[in-house]
């Protein structure tokens, strides 16, 4: 049996059985049959569900007289990463707002996670950042496809017809690596941030710990900021109009 | 028919991005990554192809190809801003 946070024991506790039946449904074979939830996928419904919270106890105390200091935090986020794609991509960036700022919000939460006792960031594991690169890459590319149409593909061909054969395999890899630079850089600085704090956790417990936590945030701030910014440039590319 | 294609990250609005220093940031934050992601993407693509078509020399072509992938967006990057 895998090391369990509490969050993962009730988790398995109530869905062990109807997990365990869907991934059998699925041919999939989970590595423990009596915990198929790992903590990683409890860490995501647990920031899944916190956010959700929180976005139903802003709609349900939205006021434009008297906004309370939940809609300004929430407001602030938003409008912060308006005028940031705004000033991306262009003034027909509005559309794009709602999916960059829930990405942004799902990765800052699962980011700070890690500084909460009893709980660890899910985003210290590679298929958590990598689940967010392809959730990104998806869209940017559905973005694309839905403002070009098919001429979209022409994206791929290069700067001249007559590379276009030698073009198209090498833009498929180059997009394909940056969902895996978007992974490994995520991934890398959190686990790094993860490990650094505990490290010197265990080497001097009282007091100096605190300096990596506050090290962790700001690390954690910056790889969401960094990550939602390429995740723009990237739409930019695929949106963009011709000239 | 033109016989040129526009590129997604040619020269176009590019302008728009070259003040930003957050965005010119982020851009050069991906180039200590992108080679060895380029390849191993490369690589990837290229073992999916030989398990698909029964081949035992894709991956290779995959590897080269994620080579100068890597090195094309490098390059690419680096001639945004120093146009």
């Amino acid at each position: 049996m895998p090391e369990q946070l509490w969050f993962t024991k009730i988790l398995n506790h109530l869905f062990a059985g109807p997990v365990a039946a869907l991934l059998a449904a699925l041919h999939v074979a989970p590595k423990y049959p009596g915990a198929p939830i790992p903590n990683s996928l409890a860490m995501e419904i647990l920031v899944f569900l916190f956010l959700l919270a929180m976005f139903l106890a802003v709609r349900a105390t939205l006021s434009v007289d008297r906004p309370n200091g939940l809609q300004h935090t929430f407001e602030a986020v938003e409008n912060f990463v308006q005028s940031q794609s705004n000033e991306i991509i262009g003034h027909h960036s509005e559309g794009y707002t709602a999916f960059l700022t829930a990405l942004g919000l799902f990765i800052l939460c699962c980011n700070l996670l890690g500084i909460v006792p009893s709980f660890e960031s899910p985003t210290a594991l590679p298929v958590v950042p990598l689940g967010c690169a392809i959730a990104a890459f998806v869209y940017y590319h559905v973005q694309g496809f839905k403002h070009a149409g098919i001429g979209y593909v022409k994206h791929f061909a290069g700067p001249m017809w007559a590379l276009a054969p030698l073009m198209f395999p090498i833009e498929i890899i180059s997009h394909i690596a940056r969902v895996l630079s978007l992974t490994i850089r995520l991934f890398a600085n959190m686990y790094a941030g993860d490990l650094v704090t505990l490290v010197f956790f265990s080497l001097v417990p009282i007091g100096f710990p605190v300096v990596f936590m506050g090290l962790h945030i700001f690390v954690s701030l910056l790889q969401t900021y960094i990550f939602v910014l390429l995740a723009t440039v990237y739409l930019q590319g695929a949106v963009a109009d011709e000239h | 028919m033109p016989d040129t294609l526009p590129n997604d990250r040619g020269d176009r609005d590019e302008d728009r991005n070259k003040d930003n220093f957050w965005v010119q940031a982020a851009r050069y934050s991906e180039l200590a990554v992108i080679l060895p992601a380029a390849l191993v993407a490369g690589w990837l693509l290229g073992a999916a192809l030989d398990r698909w078509l029964h081949t035992t020399w894709l991956y290779l072509a995959g590897i080269f190809l994620g080579i100068i992938a890597g090195f094309v967006e490098l390059i690419r990057t680096v001639m945004r801003d120093t146009k």
